[in-house]
């Protein structure tokens, strides 16, 4: 369980906030999505949870215990990260990058190599045809499926996912979200998911906090905010996809 | 076809020294190049690291790179106390340090913050993320920055025989001192070819280290561990060129050479013109012939302070020097007219300063002299500098850098005289006999007994209002050694008495008109005046 509580972040000493005075409460075992457009804020959430930076001011607890008393090092090697766009090391092969979580707490060079077989498959890229390679051999998808590997590597309790889908084709990127889904079932892992994508949102979340300038406008599951939209903004949000729609049908 | 076999007669004479050359150049390269990567690599980590070191750091190691190499190397002699590979290397080193530690700045800001993120983010420590995946993303342009780094110090490794530390440039070295284009080239050529083969090899092995993890087939995987061993087997070649011609006196590339000569050794140098090298060689025969010590010749130091300091500080022990030079340039007094006034400041104030001893003086007296073309003079009447004066806002000048500088060059010539010419060209002492024979200057700053004044028709104009001071040359030892061998003084002193202005001219021109061999005119002259026996053939050791 990951607690916010009133927690501000300002990357210009109190000029401006990232996030201002954000309280949210991630259950165990939860896919939570953090819906918003760019600049919302929803990134800075992640990168908190994961001590990448620390807070301006507020607490966040993991577990009941407060984050700054985990090991930072330690911390993040329990949560799997997916980060937006590149995050593979292009001079590593996909068995290295796949396996790197591993190689860093210590773990023989066999026993990786089939755990990292055996998560290739998981993702489903074909191992033998995959281990070898480097990342700028592969299509942009099979490279988001290789940081997923990555992030699960160590099994870590955590998944924080930062809009890993969001430079793929529409194709590539529903076949991924299958994926995700499938994982969810197969792992029951606590997932922080962030998208500005709607039908994403919608199609992977158990909650979804929608972000809005820093803030968090409705935390909900996807019926409580499509029946009662707390805000203009939550209202607006997701009316965008009927309108699409519409404008999609007037055209025919 | 008899310039190819001029060039293989070239070749077939200077292969063994060649070899030994190439080998001392490769060493100087190589080991400053590794010493500048050892450094240059952490620093340039530290500088990315702290960010508020990053700027002294470069600024550091870019106004390093601005200090002339010459004036770097003299430096280096002065502060360490002595001649030969190590201050040359540390100054091979302090230029290469700028390209590594840029390039290693560059080469880590360079790499995405996304993937710094990611590194982070998956749970490296900052050791891990720079082992990881900050160095091998930088290594290429890292690379880039050793290449330019090796190949600029084989370029400056050949200023390293200005101060004995040997190399290709002891070539070049030696041919401009004696006008010796042979010469010249057999260093020029070889360390052009040197810079290429440097180059081309740091280029392969930046082509083997970024394609050897993506090579597939057996040729191709070991095609890529080829190209990246070629750096690693030109030093080798180097190495075993330097310690095969050494044999064992291999340890003098590192060994220390300040402090007392070893006993039975006596280390000669010589300045970087005909005459002081024909004077050091007669000196370095007679004492190999007449005496059972070891001698080491240091030839080609590269002007009077370096040689002075090399003197002064152990590095060598003797060498011919010239009694007006001592006074105005060593000592700093004013300038005297009287020879034996001369002589009697240096020796008192050598032997109180210094601990050296001035040997009775030859009876060469190797003025500084204004040379001008004789059919100009005899056309337009000029006798004295005083009758040039009155023209000389028309005229150019090519003077020696040092006679731009020296209190008895130039800058005294113009108030003693009222002189100005319309311009000064800084020209190689080398170069300018020919330079104003063929009239690309007007007037030279030439020496009083160079073998070229008469053979390119040039005239000297009296010094009428006697400003130059007599330079008279001497051979200078250091104490302790004359204490320890007083026989050396006895073996050299008949050369005074044999030895004038005309000899020496005569002696000169052999070398810089006729293209012989030093070493070879220093015997012959030798045996004709009955110092050497006819049967004592000596060519032991590297010219």
């Amino acid at each position: 369980m990951i607690v916010l509580d009133h927690v501000s972040k300002s990357f210009n000493g109190g000029e401006t906030y990232a996030l201002r005075n954000l309280s949210l409460t991630i259950e165990q075992g939860e896919t939570f999505v953090l819906l918003g457009s760019s600049g919302s804020g929803k990134t800075t959430i992640l990168r908190l949870i994961s001590r990448l930076i620390e807070p301006t001011s507020g607490t966040i607890t993991l577990d009941g215990q407060d984050l700054r008393a985990y090991p930072e090092i330690a911390l993040r090697r329990n949560m799997g990260y997916v980060f937006q766009g590149i995050g593979l090391f292009p001079h590593m092969t996909v068995g290295e990058n796949a396996g790197i979580g591993l190689r860093l707490i210590g773990e023989p060079a066999a026993q990786r190599e089939a755990r990292v077989r055996g998560l290739l498959d998981l993702v489903g890229l074909e191992p033998d045809a995959f281990v070898d390679r480097f990342p700028g051999e592969l299509s942009g998808g099979q490279q988001q499926r290789v940081a997923v590997a990555r992030a699960l590597a160590t099994d870590p309790d955590y998944l924080l996912m930062d809009e890993p889908f969001g430079a793929l084709d529409a194709l590539t990127r529903e076949a991924l979200q299958e994926e995700v889904l499938k994982l969810k079932a197969k792992l029951a892992k606590t997932i922080v998911f962030v998208t500005h994508d709607i039908v994403e949102a919608f199609l992977l979340g158990d909650r979804i906090g929608v972000c809005n300038e820093g803030r968090l406008e409705q935390v909900g599951t996807r019926r409580e905010l499509l029946k009662h939209p707390k805000t203009v903004f939550v209202r607006a949000l997701l009316a965008r996809p009927l309108q699409q729609l519409e404008a999609f049908r007037e055209l025919q | 076809m008899s310039a190819l076999n001029h060039v293989l007669s070239v070749l077939e004479q200077n292969g063994a020294e060649l070899w030994l050359r190439t080998g001392q150049h490769i060493m100087l390269t190589g080991i400053s190049t590794l010493i500048a990567i050892a450094i240059g690599i952490p620093l340039g980590i530290f500088a990315t690291k702290r960010a508020w070191a990053e700027r002294p750091l470069l600024a550091g190691v870019g106004i390093l790179q601005t200090v002339p190499s010459l004036a770097m190397l003299a430096l280096l002699l002065t502060l360490l106390q002595q001649i030969g590979a190590v201050p040359a290397i540390i100054a091979l080193t302090l230029y290469a340090l700028l390209p590594i530690v840029r390039n290693t700045v560059t080469g880590l800001q360079g790499i995405a913050p996304e993937i710094i993120e990611a590194a982070r983010g998956v749970g490296m420590t900052e050791s891990q993320r720079l082992r990881l995946v900050e160095l091998p993303l930088a290594l290429p342009v890292l690379v880039a920055g050793v290449r330019t780094a090796a190949v600029v110090g084989v370029g400056i490794a050949t200023l390293s025989a200005f101060i004995g530390a040997g190399g290709l440039g002891q070539f070049i070295n030696r041919g401009l001192a004696l006008s010796n284009t042979d010469l010249i080239l057999l260093g020029a050529i070889p360390s052009a070819l040197l810079a290429l083969a440097v180059d081309g090899s740091i280029g392969a092995f930046q082509w083997g280290i970024e394609t050897r993890r993506h090579a597939r087939t057996p040729m191709r995987i070991w095609a890529t561990r080829l190209a990246a061993s070629l750096p690693a087997a030109i030093l080798i070649v180097g190495a075993i060129a330097y310690w095969s011609s050494m044999g064992g006196g291999a340890a003098r590339l590192v060994a220390p050479q300040s402090g007392e000569s070893q006993r039975g050794t006596l280390r000669i140098g010589a300045k970087n013109f005909t005459e002081n090298l024909l004077l050091a060689e007669m000196i370095a025969q007679l004492l190999e012939t007449h005496t059972k010590l070891r001698i080491e010749r240091r030839f080609g130091l590269g002007g009077t302070m370096i040689a002075h300091n090399a003197l002064n500080e152990g590095a060598i022990d003797l060498y011919v020097e010239y009694t007006g030079t001592a006074l105005t340039t060593i000592l700093n007094a004013p300038t005297m007219q009287d020879p034996e006034a001369v002589f009697d400041t240096v020796r008192d104030a050598y032997a109180s300063r210094f601990n050296l001893v001035w040997l009775k003086p030859f009876r060469i007296n190797n003025s500084y002299a204004l040379a001008v073309r004789r059919a100009e003079a005899l056309k337009r009447g000029w006798a004295t500098i005083s009758d040039l004066a009155a023209a000389a806002d028309g005229l150019r000048a090519g003077f020696t850098p040092e006679f731009s500088q020296r209190p008895d060059g130039y800058p005294g010539l113009k108030r003693a005289y009222g002189l100005r010419f319309r311009r000064v060209y800084d020209i190689e002492a080398a170069l300018m006999y020919r330079a104003v024979a063929e009239d690309e200057v007007d007037v030279i700053s030439a020496y009083a007994t160079d073998g070229r004044i008469d053979a390119l028709s040039l005239t000297l104009l009296e010094d009428d209002r006697h400003f130059f001071p007599p330079y008279f040359a001497a051979p200078v030892v250091r104490k302790s050694v004359l204490v320890r061998h007083p026989e050396v003084r006895t073996v050299i002193a008949p050369l005074s008495e044999v030895l004038d202005d005309a000899v020496i001219r005569a002696l000169n021109w052999a070398v810089d008109g006729e293209k012989k061999n030093p070493r070879q005119v220093a015997t012959e002259f030798l045996h004709a005046k009955g110092l050497l026996p006819e049967t004592a053939e000596k060519t032991t050791g590297p010219r």
